[in-house]
């Protein structure tokens, strides 16, 4: 069938119910908008703390294919002379480096890198040396102790200029450098690089970091071919015990991986935002379809082809899919520059130090978040386009006939849910499946929570009459029944808000979980009362030292009648490196473990024994359990230990092994403490403890003393800095949400002007009219609210024991917080009344002729 | 006499920086600091001075004098297969110091002297020259220099002596599918150059050297050449020389070192000035067959240039020349054994082997040699460009 119309008649239709509700295309434009902006400002701040990263680890690790790395204390400095003069290995390049701070500068944070630069060529790209006078960088650099280069950008930025000093804090010791010139970066992507950079020769490295005779590690270019077995053979074979050739793939892919997991988690998160915004989108699509059958069925009747209706009403969803999805990218850019900072903050907590100074706007991104939010808005309107086609000009007339089939289609459509949920269980429990499986597995079970929405607001109103209706009479009783009698219109919304709803209370409780869990392991596990370390730039890396005297001194102080020893060092191993702790304690330095499993009263004894107990992301990222083995390589040589148990740490996302301090010291030359936990004698105040073991330290003395209780505040409050960018999200899902019940309640009430109409006529006043739209409002609100409980709960589970168990190994125990319930439902309801507010208005005052124009 | 340290002396400053920065994506910013201005840059107070005949003592003398400026060991020479396979080959290693103040450092990685590197090989009947060259710092065992035992290293290019007096020496280097092992004797006694070893580059009091030389030692041994490896044997010429001298006014020099078939040697440079004319400190040795030196000057050879080549980087050199000494009795003819013996960046030079053949009155004189070209390599007569340029 052809149409007689010309398309321009159908734009205009269109155009005009379009412009009819700009309220409703407005609220929905702004939601995909928001939904988009949320994907990409998480994709933009993703990819740049990304690319930082990469872009740090390309700097440091250079074009390096192997390293050679050593136990804690490094390699000896002689293996690299071997190298080079005994089998002359090269390209070889020595590399004495460590995270460091300055006092002047808090909070930024910098990378001392010490280099050979005769060697460097094949490696680095360390851009060009300018010294003031100009000529000679390189013999000033190694003639003068104690002077670096830094970036250019990083000398302007902090207001350094060649000359100046720069005290830097090592462990507890100030070291003053001289900064002798600045590097200028070859490119834009070097300076990024470059801006956390303290260049210095090796000599200076090891002067400042106390590693005289010792170098971090040092980097290979061993050509590939049959060629570099026979080569890494022959180095090998001049390695001391404890020293060993890796792949540079291997640790750069460690380091990747450790970061993926919680950036795959941001992206996910903010993937339910769209995914939210999507639903506004075919809500207000569904809407504004079944607001308009009538102009369907008669532009059908009129000739009008099924093919043209659908692209109609398509076209529609297009045009508000594209002006949302550029407000939204707009958006998303801006706030994308706030997130970036929370991102690589998060990472610098969690994994390593980067330095992201600006947002960097991916064309990548950019397409993915424009291609998102418009094909995500067209595929949301293809269901409403589709029902507009199928509209017959006869079925208009019998609305009663739609309610009554949408209706009866409720239990199917619940029936349908229920398997789209039982799927997504089943997603989720099979055996093996990553991350993809327990993403697919989540939105299965969000869609299924949709399609019980229906059944489920028949069920609530059913029970909200029998309840409410007796005590507050005719227009709530009214009221309620609306939303079951209009659920053709309702029921899309209701599952709209119900999504948005339970978003955000899913995504609180797996917080709230989290950080219960966190608060409870770390009562349990600090049980000593006074904690000394060194200040460590980066909180969940305490590789600093205390110096000796200074424990000494702090152990034998009046009131302390013991002390448990810590070091925390990285070792490497076959499968990357690992987080290792040597305890020094007595038996109450154990009590604070909480096994996973293993059995607690043979702990002590299993350690002494040589054993290990791993923490369970480690156990969970090395498939270990008790029993298992580990390889570490000691500085006698590589050596397996027998893992006696997994016991519960949040403190390290990546894992530790813990093992006592005898053995380590049988395995490893190195004999210096991370920490130290003392417990006060009987007695004594713990706060008056910590006050005179500061004052026995010494002003100058850079160490931390904390009590128990002040370790525990630092430390959670790490955690929640660490979920700053979490919290962010949740709150703009809960914005989404808002604007959706905003959204579709105001474009349903808007749409019920004529019976409002009809019920002035048949004499209520407009105060009546006024609390029976409100009410109505009210009871939507309601009902999304509560079916958003278990839909978020549901989300939680999920979340909690499924997707942070697979990205991170960490078991939280699940705490729902009734404030987070409260939460939701009073953010449905209040959203609720208040997109009822205005139209109430409206419609109780508007004029009976007036509304019954419609007729 | 190797002038050529002098102008590396003053540009591994910039040059040494340069194997930093030379690879690093843009060019380097100070591309074209002027030999003299890097010389001017690089203050020579605070080391010693050669300003007096010395008593040299080997092999004390065979170390390093870290008092003064610059220093090197240089070794050239012709060697052959039994099949007379001709191979050059060229070793040079130079110590540079960064400062004259003794710095204390805790760190061995601690260092005032810089050491360079050359190494080329010469692989005449396959046409083809293997130049490379390496930095290291002179410390934590990675370079330097010492008398007894006499070694001088860096890394595993290497020269050691097995006896008393450091000798023979044992030559040995690889890099880029090519390498040496070679043994030297001492063959003639040491050639104490100028004046008593005192060599003079100027009029002012202090520009001038301590210059010792081996003229002609027998050498045997192997190179290899991209896995064969070659039996080979000739003579070897070693010039060790140390100083705190500028340049001058002059802008390069030619070098020769010529060992003819009738067992004398010659060794001849000539400074050359901005407008082309040799300076008047120019000059050299000529060695009899007994060891018995006559110190030449700056009038006693003429040379004249036959032919020129253009090196593929666009630098013209010389590329034959016609030596006579007295009077023109001894008329020597200079054929490079290849055309191409320009080693590259950071430092564009020619050094290369040369076949002789010529006349001393009516009898022929044949012979081996080495040449060396410097200062050629930009197109203007002003300071040459010393430190690397853009590539």
């Amino acid at each position: 069938m052809t149409s007689f119309l010309r398309p321009s008649i159908l734009r205009r239709a269109s155009l005009r119910s379009l412009t009819l509700h700009p309220w409703q295309v407005g609220l929905s434009v702004l939601g995909i908008a928001l939904g988009v902006a949320v994907v990409l400002a998480v994709d933009l701040a993703n990819t740049t703390a990304r690319d930082a990263f990469a872009l740090f680890a390309d700097t440091i690790a250079g074009r390096a294919t192997h390293v050679i790395v050593g136990g804690p204390s490094g390699v000896p400095e002689d293996v690299y002379r071997r190298l080079r003069v005994e089998l002359g290995v090269r390209p070889s390049a020595p590399v004495v480096e460590r995270d460091v701070s300055a006092p002047a500068y808090p909070g930024v944070a910098f990378h001392l890198l010490g280099v050979d630069p005769f060697a460097e060529p094949p490696f680095r790209s360390l851009g060009n040396p300018e010294t003031p006078g100009g000529l000679r960088p390189l013999a000033i650099l190694l003639t003068r102790p104690n002077s670096v280069l830094v970036a250019r950008d990083t000398a302007r930025r902090l207001r350094i200029a060649a000359g100046d000093d720069l005290v830097i804090r090592v462990g507890i010791a100030h070291r003053r450098l001289t900064v002798v010139g600045e590097l200028t970066p070859a490119d834009e992507l070097s300076a990024q690089a470059f801006e956390s950079l303290l260049l210095t020769d090796i000599a200076t490295a090891q002067e400042l970091l106390s590693m005289g005779g010792r170098l971090s590690r040092i980097d290979l270019i061993v050509a590939p071919g049959a060629a570099a077995r026979e080569t890494l053979a022959r180095i090998g074979a001049v390695l001391p015990a404890g020293v060993d050739v890796v792949s540079a793939r291997a640790r750069a892919d460690a380091v990747e991986q450790l970061t993926r997991a919680f950036r795959v988690n941001l992206s996910a998160l903010s993937l339910l935002a769209l995914v939210v915004g999507l639903f506004l989108v075919y809500n207000a699509m569904t809407f504004s379809v079944v607001q308009r059958r009538e102009l369907f069925g008669v532009l059908r009747a009129l000739g009008v082809g099924r093919r043209e209706v659908f692209i109609l009403v398509l076209g529609e969803a297009l045009a508000i899919g594209i002006v949302a999805t550029l407000l939204g990218v707009g958006l998303g850019i801006v706030l994308g520059h706030g997130l970036v900072r929370l991102v690589a903050r998060t990472i610098n907590d969690l994994y390593a130090t980067i330095t992201v100074s600006s947002l960097a706007v991916s064309p990548g991104a950019l397409a993915r978040a424009v291609a998102l939010g418009i094909a995500g808005t067209v595929v949301a309107a293809i269901a409403p386009a589709l029902e507009a086609t199928v509209t017959s000009p006869r079925a208009v007339l019998a609305r009663s006939v739609i309610e009554r089939r949408a209706r009866r289609a409720a239990p199917r459509l619940g029936l349908l849910g229920v398997v789209t949920v039982g799927a997504g269980w089943g997603i989720l429990r099979m055996p093996g499946g990553g991350m993809p499986a327990a993403y697919a597995g989540l939105f299965a079970f969000l869609l299924g929570a949709a399609l019980l929405t229906p059944v489920a607001t028949i069920l609530l109103v059913a029970g909200i009459r029998a309840v409410a209706g007796r005590a507050l009479g005719m227009p709530a009783r009214m009221a309620a029944g609306a939303v079951v009698q209009t659920l053709s219109r309702t029921s899309v919304a209701l599952a709209a808000l119900t999504i948005a709803v339970a978003a955000t209370v899913g995504i609180g409780i797996m917080i709230q979980s989290f950080r219960e869990t966190v608060v409870r392991w770390l009562e349990a596990s600090l049980q000593a009362d006074v904690y000394v370390s060194s200040p460590s730039l980066v909180s969940n890396r305490p590789d600093a030292t205390l110096d000796p005297a200074l424990a000494a001194r702090l152990v034998s102080a009046p009131g302390v009648a013991h002390a448990n020893r810590l070091r925390a060092v990285r070792v490497p191993s076959p499968g990357g490196a690992v987080q290792l702790v040597a305890l020094d304690a007595d038996a109450r330095g154990y009590r604070g473990f909480r096994l996973k499993a293993g059995n607690a009263n043979t702990l002590r004894d299993d350690l002494a024994a040589g054993a290990v107990v791993v923490s369970e992301p480690f156990a969970y990222r090395r498939h270990l359990d008790v029993g298992s083995r580990v390889r570490l390589r000691t500085d006698r040589g590589e050596h397996d230990f027998a893992v006696a148990a997994v016991y519960y740490d949040y403190g390290s996302s990546e894992g530790t092994v813990l093992m006592s301090r005898a053995v380590y010291d049988r395995l490893w030359d190195d004999r210096e403490i991370s920490s130290l936990g003392l417990y006060a004698a009987p007695g004594v105040d713990v706060e008056a403890l910590v006050a005179s073991l500061r004052a026995r330290a010494g002003a100058d003395a850079d160490v931390l003393i904390r009590s128990n209780r002040a370790l525990r505040t630092a430390s959670l409050a790490v955690f929640d800095r660490t979920f700053a960018v979490t919290i962010v999200l949740r709150h703009l899902a809960t914005i989404v949400a808002f604007l959706g019940v905003l959204s579709a309640l105001t474009a349903l009430v808007l749409e019920r002007s004529r019976e409002v109409a009809i019920l002035r006529a048949q004499g209520f006043t407009p105060r009546e009219v006024w609390r029976l739209v409100t009410g109505q409002t009210a009871v939507m609100g309601l009902v999304a609210g509560v079916l958003a409980i278990p839909v978020g709960i549901g989300l939680a589970l999920v979340l909690v024991f499924v997707i942070n168990q697979r990205s991170f190994g960490w078991t939280l125990e699940l705490e729902v917080p009734a404030r987070v319930l409260a939460q939701a439902v009073l953010l449905s309801v209040g959203a609720a009344v208040l997109a009822g507010l205005y139209p109430a208005r409206r419609l109780s005052r508007l004029g009976l002729p007036e509304a019954l124009r419609g007729e | 006499m190797r002038v050529l340290a002098l102008l590396l002396a003053g540009v591994a400053l910039a040059a040494g920086g340069a194997v930093w920065w030379l690879r690093s994506d843009s060019p380097p910013p100070s591309a074209n600091i002027a030999v003299a201005e890097a010389l001017g840059g690089e203050t020579t107070a605070g080391y010693a001075r050669a300003t007096a005949p010395r008593t040299f003592v080997f092999p004390r003398d065979h170390g390093p004098h870290p008092a003064y400026r610059t220093e090197w060991w240089y070794y050239t020479g012709n060697v052959a297969t039994p099949e007379g396979r001709h191979f050059g080959y060229q070793l040079t290693f130079f110590r540079i110091a960064l400062t004259p103040e003794a710095v204390v450092r805790a760190s061995r990685w601690g260092a005032t002297h810089v050491y360079m590197a050359h190494f080329a090989v010469t692989d005449t009947r396959a046409g083809r020259f293997r130049p490379s060259q390496r930095f290291a710092r002179g410390a934590a065992g990675l370079a330097g220099a010492q008398a007894s035992p006499f070694r001088v290293w860096l890394e595993d290019w290497s020269v050691e002596g097995a006896g008393e007096n450091g000798l023979p020496m044992r030559l040995r280097a690889a890099d880029g599918g090519a390498a040496i092992d070679l043994t030297l004797d001492a063959g003639k006694p040491v050639v104490l150059q100028g004046d008593h070893g005192l060599s003079r580059k100027g009029a002012e009091d202090g520009n001038a050297s301590y210059y010792y030389s081996f003229t002609r030692m027998p050498t045997r041994g192997t190179i290899e050449i991209d896995g064969r490896r070659f039996a080979v044997a000739g003579a070897s010429w070693m010039d060790r020389e140390w100083s705190t001298s500028g340049l001058g006014d002059n802008v390069g020099w030619d070098w020769f070192a010529l060992q003819l078939g009738d067992g004398r040697d010659l060794m001849f440079y000539r400074l050359r000035r901005a407008d082309g004319s040799a300076d008047e400190w120019s000059g050299g040795t000529l060695v009899a067959a007994d060891g018995s030196a006559r110190p030449l000057g700056s009038r006693d050879v003429g040379i004249d240039v036959l032919d020129t080549w253009v090196s593929p980087a666009g630098t013209r050199y010389p590329a034959r020349w016609r030596l006579r000494l007295d009077g023109a009795r001894l008329q020597l003819d200079l054929t490079p054994r290849l055309s191409d013996q320009e080693l590259g960046e950071p430092l564009r030079y020619w050094e290369g082997a040369v076949r002789v053949e010529g006349t001393d009155g009516a009898v022929p004189v044949t012979g081996d040699g080495y040449v060396e070209l410097v200062g050629y390599a930009t197109s203007s007569r002003a300071p040459r460009t010393g430190a690397p340029g853009p590539r």
